[in-house]
């Protein structure tokens, strides 16, 4: 993540703030569509995908990274078809019910909310997102505690890999790790990256740490392009709120 | 600037891991802290910061009583390597790393990055500069959380086993970079050409115990007391050519 967040292009030059912002709209935004309005909706996905284009990152990547969360927000709307059996529109002979509509939509609004939050993270960085949090008086309590789950995380995954190589060269030919194990594993686990972490933080406190992390690499882009990015940005996600594009085009190619 | 009195430590309690210490390290002293694996050194660095805390006895850095009411102030002159750099260095960059001490003691963003490439290039490693902590050797980590530190210009250096898994160059960097810092530093290592090239006093701890404190070339070439104490005289004496 961190790599992907200090690469250079037209979003991530983007002040942090301007990018929470408009992450933050388009997110309550797509939440506030109504359950039926599945064609309004569809149009949103435009945001998303613009903002990978343009900040060079495959859209495959956020799929492929939060491919263990992705199922479980497509399974929150899963038992609405059973629910909402009224039919709502038909297709050719087969009825739609609304429930099956529905789940679509709610499905898309995960999936949409997800790539969005993404791309604030994979274009911003944790740091950046901090400092915007900061610049928006979220008390430093807040910031600090993301920012430390972030590190701690990632050193959690980090010792999970090296212990299990570790176990795996003097186990070869074992597939995963012996029950037996599991439970020394664990608790291994637990005690390495609690010391580990302590160490961080006591090397963190020795060089004066007070709650923010300083990154060198600067956002370069100008503050006002930002801000007015920001600005339209909003608009464009308004307008495709108030007005059903897909219906609009409809009605201007009919007539 | 460093000032143990009658210090005991112990970890659990009941195996002691520093008895009785008492020494005195003076303003601009290169002193080498040496021992067998076990002996204390770490502990003894980690006690000058304040990271544990002595059952009996006092330290005192720069003048001022190692209590947790006065650690912010003493850390601030205190510039500590660890022994294991995993634990260092914490940033996604070496750059960020180096800068955050600085920053946080409240250098401007742009004038630490300058002073962040001026230690790089002291050390010869400006190409680890935008490099990620996570994909670097550890010989390479290793020199990089020695430049963060010294970064942060502390008027003390504490040093554990800044040599280890440097190959002969970057040691040989190393060396000359910490010739050429006037500090008072304080230096942990197995390596003890290392510490004959640069320090010029020598504490002997065994047992968490002050076995010999003197002059370097005395304490190094002491073959017997060395001995003693679980060590070998240093290649560049003579070490193992007498086996
Ligand atoms: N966290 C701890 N809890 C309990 N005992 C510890 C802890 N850390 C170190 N010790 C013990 O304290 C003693 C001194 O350890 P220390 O790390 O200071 O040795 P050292 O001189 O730095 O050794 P090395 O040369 O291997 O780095 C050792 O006997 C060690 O087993
Ligand atoms: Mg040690």
């Amino acid at each position: 993540m961190d790599q992907l967040a200090a690469r250079s292009s037209m979003i991530h030059n983007m002040t942090p703030l301007s990018k929470l912002w408009i992450a933050v709209f388009y997110i309550l935004v797509t939440v506030s569509f109504h359950k039926y309005d599945i064609s309004g909706l569809f149009v949103m996905v435009l945001f998303p995908l613009l903002g990978y284009q343009l900040s060079y990152i495959p859209v495959l990547t956020c799929f492929h990274k939060l491919r263990v969360v992705m199922p479980l927000v497509c399974a929150v709307g899963l038992l609405n078809p059973f629910y909402d059996r009224q039919i709502l529109l038909t297709v050719g002979t087969v009825g739609i019910s609304a429930g099956v509509i529905s789940m679509l939509t709610l499905m898309m609004k995960g999936v949409f909310c997800l790539m969005m939050s993404f791309l604030l993270v994979a274009t911003t960085g944790i740091t950046g997102i901090c400092s915007a949090l900061r610049q928006i008086r979220c008390p430093e309590v807040i910031t600090t505690l993301l920012l430390l789950t972030y590190r701690y995380i990632s050193l959690l995954l980090e010792e999970v890999s090296t212990m299990t190589t570790a176990y795996h060269l003097r186990a070869p030919g074992q597939k995963g790790i012996r029950m037996s194990a599991w439970g020394s594993f664990l608790g291994q686990l637990i005690l390495r990256s609690m010391d580990r972490a302590q160490g961080l933080y006591e090397s963190m406190m020795l060089r004066g740490f007070h709650g923010e992390f300083h990154s060198a690499a600067e956002n370069k882009g100008p503050r006002a392009v930002s801000a007015a990015v920001s600005v339209i940005c909003s608009i464009c996600v308004l307008a495709c709120r108030w007005y059903n594009i897909p219906a609009l085009l409809n009605s201007l190619v009919m007539f | 600037m460093i000032q143990f009195d009658h210090v005991n430590f112990s970890y659990t309690g009941e195996q002691p891991v520093l008895q009785d210490l008492s020494f005195h390290i003076r303003e601009g002293e290169q002193v080498g802290l040496i021992g067998a694996n076990g002996a204390g050194k770490s502990t003894l660095m980690k006690a000058v910061l304040g990271l544990v805390y002595p059952q009996q006895g006092r330290i005192l850095a720069d003048g001022i009583p190692v209590e947790p009411a006065n650690l912010a102030q003493i850390r601030k002159s205190l510039g500590y390597v660890l022994q294991d750099s995993d634990q260092q260095m914490f940033m996604p960059t070496v750059l960020d790393d180096m800068i955050f001490g600085p920053v946080n003691y409240g250098l401007a963003k742009a004038e630490a990055v300058k002073k962040a490439e001026e230690t790089l290039a002291s050390l010869h490693i400006e190409h680890l500069k935008d490099r990620y902590n996570h994909r670097i050797s550890g010989g390479e980590k290793r020199m990089a959380a020695i430049a963060t530190i010294l970064t942060m210009e502390p008027k003390v250096m504490l040093m554990d086993e800044p040599s280890s898994s440097l190959d002969p160059r970057n040691r040989r960097n190393l060396i000359r970079a910490l010739k050429t810092i006037p500090v008072t530093k304080l230096i942990a290592a197995h390596d003890l050409d290392l510490i004959l090239d640069t320090c010029t006093r020598v504490l002997l701890l065994s047992g968490g115990r002050i076995a010999a404190d003197g002059p370097a070339e005395e304490i190094l070439r002491d073959r017997k007391l060395l001995e003693d104490n679980g060590l070998e005289l240093p290649l560049s004496i003579g070490g193992r050519s007498g086996q």
